[in-house]
């Protein structure tokens, strides 16, 4: 038996699949392909898989991961990807194989491409918003209410925002680099949150998932 | 692929994976390299209506033709359908994301007749004129097949063609002609004068309907050739009909979220309530070869591990052991577990429990339909007490602690004791628990008796019958609650729960309405009345104010009796089944007889001239 950590894409029609559901969307590919994996072997038994770190509904990702152990130690890992791409809907593309270098608990941050336009075109031009979002981020402190388990809390997102920056070219893209993992995650649509009521209009963001990475700074791999 | 400007609504809806298509299965195809563009609409959620069989065989079907493209239409729930009404986007078809104006044909599956006022909102919401006179072309054609085609007549108005019977051939062959008529320029009119001449096609357009003084049907004309009676399509060698090998895989959670073997069509039955019962005679098997090879072709291209063996009354099947034991001998090596829904109380042995044992133990559900041995036999379900109890001991001692029974009130010649049955029936099942010696340990029993009430269809024994009236019907709810209690029945071990009866009137009513309920459909749906099947949406009060409106008394249509001799809206559509085979069983349930099943003896209900399927089953 050996682990098997596979590297995946999520765009399109595929950014509206939850998590749960990308659960069973996978399950059923790995049935379908026929790869041999290991399966729980308690009262429900069923194939096991995990994934490091869960995505939200909405969001494209270039650097999602799910993790299994295939039961063949000698199976051809660089066979997989188009195994499961040949079983899965075209919006969830399989990148590659490998054997996992980091345990997921070692996850620290993650880093997120955030095109951003009013929801109504005539209620601010893009260029005043971009103005805007550059006077907002500059502010010493941005205060928003988390929910966490504990119930709701305030908290002051400047203190997490590890890495920003901000373009415009045809389109607002912001990028950001937020603490992620099971200890503490910022979801960017709380930042989001935040600057539509700043701005006061409805925003539209287009998030994507760039990359994850560890304590030392690398990559999730 | 859903249209770009939709994105910006999505995340402001729930589950917004309903209305983005990209499903690993979906047919995608060049619109300029097909001659027919087929929207096939579903009156309801996405996950109702990827959950249907007859969707997945004809999209299938279809998409196999090279000239047509087929593609999947679902009603959006009432966020979406805010956002879409606000922005001005029209009803799209996932996989290509046209409007439906880009469409030959919109496709309808009428499954229920809560669902007929979706059918509107969908036209109006892809931008169709909902009323069949107010489109001229040759195009958007709008057609409906299913169940309730076989009593259209309160949605005629709206729809131009009905498919009676088995869709696999003549939807088709009527697209085929619509091809024909589209290439020799023809008229709508024209086109429709000609469907009306295939077999199973019915063009209500093309018949006159006029009334009594008392509101009932005095006559229904045919003109332009149309056939007098237009009969169903039957298709009676099940090896040779076509079924899928694959299926489209919904990407997000669905209702029956697994593969669906369909092993026969019809039913031996016949239930004297079940309208299925009867319109999908005769029975006709898949044989077992056949059933193991699409099987494990389905189950190998889907990649599901759980195969449901779909029909009307699954253990009714000749040689079910024999199958499920075929079934398994790749399924259980595979991890695929095999499942029979529709499982009946007599149906039940420790063979099939053998070979359908899942690792999920959930709880078991019968259906005994009445609690008393008279009304079970006046209404033909021919399930003894004995078997029921005994059934249920052999589920205990396989370890089942959980039994829901499913029943009916208002059942034609149902007493106040009848009712009162149901609840001594679930004191039975609980005792039996108590009664096993070996029963599971550590865990409670559970019994849940589940009452809905009933309504009579066309082309069933009962169709002449009244319906209880709502006021009737809650009072036999509250005898059945009054008696659990009375039988000192701990109320932590059984459950009981009753159906709406509101909406099983307006049900009522459209099962056996005419055509002047087009009228009131209509201003339902001015009216942005929608999603009647979903308590979120359904009001009573709303729909009586549109018969009021339109001088419809509904009660006409629930709660009145008809004379054997009065013509029925449906009369002049034929499905097989003889009107005097319906009396005959009418008045058996009169007397509590029951019928023997087609396997024990024929009732002579018709089903002969097709000339095959269990009418000539060698015994």
């Amino acid at each position: 038996m050996k682990n098997a950590r596979v590297f995946f894409t999520k765009d399109g029609a595929c950014k509206y699949i939850s998590h749960l559901d990308t659960n069973r969307v996978m399950l059923r590919a790995i049935g379908k392909s026929r790869l041999d994996i290991w399966h729980t072997e308690g009262f429900h038994q069923h194939a096991y898989i995990t994934f490091a770190l869960p995505l939200s509904l909405g969001f494209a990702s270039t650097c999602e991961s799910m993790d299994f152990r295939l039961l063949d130690d000698n199976a051809d890992m660089s066979a997989i990807p188009e195994m499961l791409n040949a079983c899965l809907p075209a919006g969830i593309r399989v990148q590659r194989c490998v054997e996992p270098k980091y345990k997921p608990a070692d996850i620290d941050s993650a880093a997120y491409a955030v095109a951003i336009e009013p929801m109504n075109a005539h209620d601010i031009s893009l260029e005043e918003l971009y103005t805007k979002l550059n006077d907002f981020l500059n502010q010493s402190a941005i205060i928003v209410e988390k929910k966490t388990k504990k119930g709701k809390k305030q908290v002051d997102l400047t203190e997490y925002i590890l890495d920003c920056s901000t373009d415009f070219d045809e389109n607002i893209l912001l990028t950001l680099r937020l603490p992620a993992g099971s200890t503490l995650n910022i979801n960017p649509s709380l930042l989001i949150g935040a600057f539509a009521e700043y701005c006061g209009v409805e925003l539209h963001s287009d998030m994507t998932r760039t990359g994850i990475f560890t304590k030392e700074g690398k990559p999730f791999e | 692929m859903y249209p770009k400007e939709i994105e910006k609504y999505l995340l402001k809806v729930q589950k917004p994976g309903r209305y983005v298509g990209g499903e690993l299965g979906e047919v995608i195809k060049d619109k300029h390299d097909v001659d027919v563009r087929f929207a096939f609409c579903f009156p309801d959620t996405y996950e109702i209506g990827m959950s249907h069989l007859g969707i997945k065989i004809l999209y299938s079907l279809f998409n196999e033709k090279p000239y047509i493209w087929c593609e999947r239409v679902f009603a959006p729930w009432i966020d979406m359908e805010a956002e879409m009404r606000a922005h001005d986007i029209p009803l799209y078809a996932l996989e290509s994301g046209d409007p439906l104006t880009d469409f030959d044909f919109i496709g309808f599956t009428l499954q229920y007749e809560l669902s007929f006022t979706n059918i509107l909102n969908m036209l109006s919401l892809g931008g169709i004129p909902v009323l069949s006179r107010d489109r001229h072309d040759l195009n958007h054609i709008v057609v409906a097949g299913g169940p309730c085609a076989c009593n259209p007549e309160p949605i005629t108005d709206f729809i131009d063609i009905f498919f009676l019977g088995d869709g696999e051939e003549v939807d088709l062959e009527v697209i085929e002609l619509y091809r024909e008529c589209k290439r020799d320029g023809k008229s709508r009119a024209e086109f429709l004068r000609l469907a009306a001449q295939i077999p199973g096609v019915y063009v209500p357009s093309l018949y006159d309907v006029s009334y009594n003084d008392d509101g009932t049907i005095k006559s229904v004309i045919p003109r332009d050739g149309a056939p007098e009676k237009v009969e169903k399509r039957v298709i009676m060698d099940m090896d040779s009909c076509y079924y899928p090998d694959n299926f489209v895989l919904p990407n997000i959670e669905i209702v029956h979220d697994r593969a669906v073997m369909e092993i026969f069509r019809g039913c031996i039955r016949g239930c004297r309530f079940c309208q299925a019962g009867f319109l999908y005679r005769p029975v006709r098997e898949k044989s077992i070869d056949r059933i193991n090879e699409e099987c494990h072709a389905l189950c190998r291209n889907t990649g599901y591990d759980e195969v449901s063996l779909s029909s009307l009354s699954s253990s009714d099947y000749t040689q079910v052991v024999p199958m499920l034991k075929k079934l398994n001998s790749w399924a259980k090596p595979e991890q695929v577990s095999l499942s029979l829904p529709s499982l009946r109380v007599d149906g039940f042995s420790d063979d099939i429990l053998d070979e359908i044992k899942t690792v999920r133990k959930s709880g078991l559900t019968f259906a005994p339909e009445a609690g008393s041995q008279r009304l079970r036999d006046a209404i033909n379900k021919n399930v003894f007490e004995d078997e029921l109890i005994n059934t249920c001991r052999v589920a205990f001692e396989g370890g089942y602690t959980t039994v829901k029974l499913y029943f009916m009130i208002g059942l034609p010649t149902e007493t106040m004791d009848d009712v009162a049955a149901i609840a001594d029936l679930g004191k039975k099942v609980l005792d039996t628990y108590y009664s096993v010696e070996n029963r599971p340990k550590g865990k409670s029993p559970r019994v849940t008796l589940s009452a809905s009430s009933f309504v009579p269809k066309p082309f069933t024994p009962f169709q002449w019958e009244p319906q209880d009236t709502m006021d009737t019907l809650r009072e036999k709810q509250q005898h059945i609650k009054a008696s659990i209690a009375s039988k000192k029945i701990s109320v932590s071990k059984v459950t009981y729960n009753y159906h709406d009866t509101d909406t099983s009137f307006l049900e009522a009513v459209f099962a056996r309405g005419d055509r002047k309920l087009n009228k009131a459909m209509l201003l339902a749906h001015q009216r942005g009345m929608r999603f009647d099947s979903w308590s979120d949406c359904f009001s009573l009060q709303n729909w009586l104010d549109v018969f009021a409106e339109c001088g419809i008394d509904p009660a006409f249509y629930a709660n009145r009796r008809r004379d054997f001799d009065e013509t029925l809206p449906w009369d002049h559509l034929d499905y097989g089944i003889t009107k005097d085979f319906l009396k005959r069983e009418c008045e058996r349930a009169y007397a509590s007889q029951t019928s023997p099943n087609c396997r024990e003896g024929c009732m002579n209900c018709g089903m002969k001239k097709y000339g095959g399927g269990v009418c000539y089953e060698k015994r």
